[in-house]
């Protein structure tokens, strides 16, 4: 008997496991405070947001399984420049939609690109490096936008993430399934995947066994300004037009979603799957937050207080230290 | 008089006897020398007299009277100071507060007593005035310090304590000339006030020149005390090495010369790096050339420097025939050549990782592949880990849940799926047990049949003797011998080893 339940425990611990049945839970309890939160459309509209944040949260994983306290704090700023850069090239036309798409990927990957250099060639700190480039990436929106609103998105890109696409279900979802898959095959089947988690478990050991460490380190965050730049462009098909900021709100989340999916923060461990369902109890949990009527700013102490826990519940403490 | 006085003192961790049995009289004004070879049990000794280990069994007498020291603290207070060999410095602060660490001078019962801090300091500096070299000063940070200075403030530390027992691990590995023979002058003038000192050196040039007597261990056992006035170098080698030192048996087994005719498969001339100088050898395809001499003379540094991840400054290395100088690991795993580190947990396994996936990322470089499809290598890696006998669940299990030794064997067998023509083992049976080593060194000389080039570097001297066609001794960074054909001896090797540059 005690063996059913040691087994049973040892299923439920799995962090995949308990993000499902978390998940679930939550959307009993958004049923019972507020009946139709469990509706198909509601599911649906959740859905939406959390690809936005999953899409984000990509990018974060890759980062974080490289190890030596891998962590990307600029997301937020790629999203809301990339959402701006789009909103500004394609200015409400279809046929801009394939040119802003380029150049969103373009900064992305650029600023990522600084990031990686920044981190590898110069040896600054992940936390440091990428947090200055939060502060170059907010003063930077400031001088385009200089307050002002602008850009419009394409009809299509706001079809593209509101509207179903196929069997019901909008593009921006089939959009991160399709990320999910082809995250688990990089991940499991690449040489690529096998050499971040080699460098994100011993970094040292890799270099000996001809793994060109930095490299890899600098694509990984090329890779997190790509992701992140993808989801604005989405999260500007979502709103309709740009407004001040609206990626900052996603960087904590980001890091939590991972976390959440069981992927250490000591790096070398963990996968994308798990980071979805992460991202999907997220934003259910925010959501209920908003039922219950708790702003954004107790939305950000509950979200910072849950990594914490988090923190504590798979004892990673030693994951952060310097 | 007596100063301090073990008795039967003995020590185990584990299974493992570090101390069997350790006997040992430090008089008062004497410099006592310990010898012995790595792993003979010196620092266990050393440790139980500072107290950093209990001992299991045995008795301890200071100044006649028996006592027992509970830790660091109680062995301070009983008047022992100790010099660690693996510096116990605080990096980030002054030398001047470092010199004092063990004991700051306070005022009002809270706060360090700046003045008494830098008189005190000042004392100790002042015995190394102008040796200590450019940059030493009171308030300089021990962080910014060369090793040689680092390796005085560790000495002046010990001084500091004025204790009336000192002693030194090997405090003279990093001095220079001037250094040393201030070193001494310091030491003679406290024997001179009747303080007792324990000496441990590998140097015989020194031992002769400091040490009044002479304690040799062997095994974990105190074999004897000689007045070294009246021995020379060969006995007390002789007494290390044991009674089987000139007998056959402890002579090489490997065969002394491989027919060369297939040509060099490494050369190295004039080879000089960060840890070595002045280089120079050959390794002929099928040859296993042993690298000896005392742990950290520089044959780490070689290999590592050779496999790319280290420093060259001058010299040349060729693969074959041509010139190969690798800026990487990754560029000298391109062109041939293999690298096994003793020190698994740092250079070699991927921790958490199944036990495949550190067994391709060789096979997966060498052949450029993009895609990994673990279960289609299982054809090769699987023979590679079963040429060493490794015991494995499966290759999907986490290379974690193997022992030591059989963690080694899968780093190793990441070389065997594509041959290599150069591998270079670097202390490789460092903390395994004897089957599997025994499996390691078969493999060996398999690949050494094959035709590759193997260079042997192993802290055990039966290793070197067992396997080596030729074995270079190392100190200080250089070659000072080559043991061929029957010189492949356990007594030439330690007397090379011993003997200074």
């Amino acid at each position: 008997m005690s063996q059913v339940v040691s087994r049973f425990l040892s299923f439920i611990r799995q962090p995949i496991i308990a993000a499902l049945v978390l998940i679930v839970l939550l959307l009993y309890l958004g049923q019972m405070l507020s009946p139709g939160f469990a509706s198909g459309g509601q599911i649906l509209r959740l859905l939406i947001v959390a690809s936005l944040l999953g899409i984000i949260a990509a990018g974060q994983n890759v980062v974080i399984l490289g190890g030596r306290e891998g962590i990307d704090l600029s997301v937020g700023g790629v999203v809301s420049l990339s959402a701006i850069i789009a909103g500004n090239v394609m200015n409400g036309a279809d046929s801009g939609i394939l040119p802003a798409i380029a150049a969103c990927l373009a900064a992305g990957g650029f600023f990522g690109l600084l990031n990686g250099l920044g981190v590898t060639l110069l040896r600054i700190p992940p936390l440091v490096m990428t947090l200055g480039m939060l502060g170059v990436l907010q003063g930077l929106l400031v001088v385009i936008r200089m307050g002002i609103p602008s850009g419009q998105a394409a009809p299509a890109l706001s079809r593209f993430v509101t509207q179903p696409l196929a069997f019901g279900i909008p593009g921006i979802i089939w959009l991160w399934i399709a990320i999910g898959v082809l995250m688990a095959l990089m991940l499991n089947r690449t040489v690529f995947g096998h050499r971040i988690y080699a460098i994100g478990s011993n970094e040292h050991a890799a270099y000996m066994a001809g793994v060109p460490v930095r490299l890899i380190r600098i694509a990984l965050f090329m890779l997190s300004g790509m992701f992140a730049a993808i989801a604005g462009l989405c999260l500007l098909g979502y709103s309709g037009t740009s407004f001040a900021n609206v990626g900052e709100q996603y960087m904590l989340p980001s890091i939590i979603a991972v976390v959440f999916g069981g992927t250490s923060l000591a790096g070398g461990k963990g996968g994308y799957t798990g980071t979805m369902a992460g991202a999907v109890l997220l934003v259910i949990l925010q959501s209920i937050l908003t039922t219950i009527n708790i702003d954004e700013s107790g939305r950000q102490m509950v979200f910072g207080a849950t990594l914490l826990l988090l923190m504590m519940f798979y004892g990673r403490g030693r994951a952060m230290r310097a | 008089m007596s100063k301090l006085k073990l008795n039967g003192v003995s020590k185990a961790y584990g299974a493992t006897l570090a101390l069997r049995r350790g006997d040992l009289e430090v008089m008062s004004g004497e410099v006592h020398v310990l010898m012995g070879s790595n792993g003979s049990g010196k620092s266990t000794l050393c440790k139980i007299i500072a107290g950093a280990v209990r001992p299991d069994a045995g008795k301890i007498l200071i100044d006649d009277t028996p006592v027992t020291i509970t830790g660091p603290r109680s062995a301070r207070a009983q008047g022992i100071g100790i010099f660690y060999q693996e510096l116990s410095l605080a990096a980030h602060r002054t030398v001047e507060e470092n010199i004092s660490l063990a004991a700051l001078p306070v005022k009002s019962g809270v706060f360090v007593d700046r003045t008494a801090l830098k008189e005190r300091a000042a004392r100790y500096i002042l015995l190394f005035e102008n040796v200590a070299g450019e940059g030493f000063s009171a308030d300089a940070l021990v962080g910014n310090l060369r090793p040689d200075q680092r390796q005085l403030v560790e000495i002046m530390k010990a001084l500091a304590s004025e204790a009336p027992l000192l002693i030194f691990d090997e405090p003279t590995s990093a001095l220079d000339r001037a250094q040393v023979d201030r070193f001494f002058e310091i030491l003679r003038d406290l024997k001179s006030r009747g303080r007792g000192i324990i000496f441990i050196s590998h140097r015989m040039d020194e031992i002769k020149a400091i040490g009044d007597r002479v304690t040799i261990i062997r095994d974990g056992e105190t074999i004897a005390t000689l007045n070294l006035a009246e021995t020379d170098a060969a006995t007390v080698i002789r007494l290390m090495v044991g009674g089987a030192g000139d007998m056959p048996a402890s002579q090489s087994s490997a065969p002394a010369a491989v027919d060369g005719k297939d040509g060099a498969a490494l050369t190295v001339r004039g080879l000089s790096g960060r840890g070595f100088r002045n280089v120079s050898f050959e390794v002929a395809r099928g040859e296993i050339l042993g690298f000896g001499g005392l742990h950290g003379q520089g044959q780490s540094a070689l290999l590592r420097a050779i496999f790319g991840a280290g420093s060259i400054t001058a010299g040349e290395v060729l693969i074959g025939e041509s010139r190969f100088d690798a800026s990487s690991p990754r560029d000298a795993i391109r062109r041939g050549c293999a690298y096994v580190s003793g020190d698994r947990g740092r250079d070699g396994v991927i921790s958490g990782r199944p036990i495949i996936e550190n067994v391709t990322p060789i096979h997966y470089l060498r052949h450029r592949l993009m895609i990994a499809r673990p279960r289609k290598l299982r054809d090769k890696v699987t023979p590679a880990l079963e040429s060493m006998h490794t015991k494995f669940a499966s290759l999907f299990h986490p290379i974690s849940s193997l022992s030591g030794g059989n963690q080694q064997k899968v780093i190793i067998a990441r070389w065997l799926i594509d041959r290599p023509d150069v591998l270079l083992l670097d202390d490789p049976t460092k903390g395994i047990d004897l089957s599997a080593k025994a499996d390691l060194f078969t493999l060996i000389r398999q690949l050494a049949a094959q035709g590759l080039g193997i260079v042997l570097y192993s802290s055990e001297d039966a290793e070197l003797l067992g396997n080596a066609n030729r074995i270079l001794v190392f100190n200080g960074g250089s070659v000072t011998r080559e043991l061929t054909g029957a010189d492949r001896t356990r007594y030439n090797l330690y007397q090379a080893a011993y003997e200074a540059a």
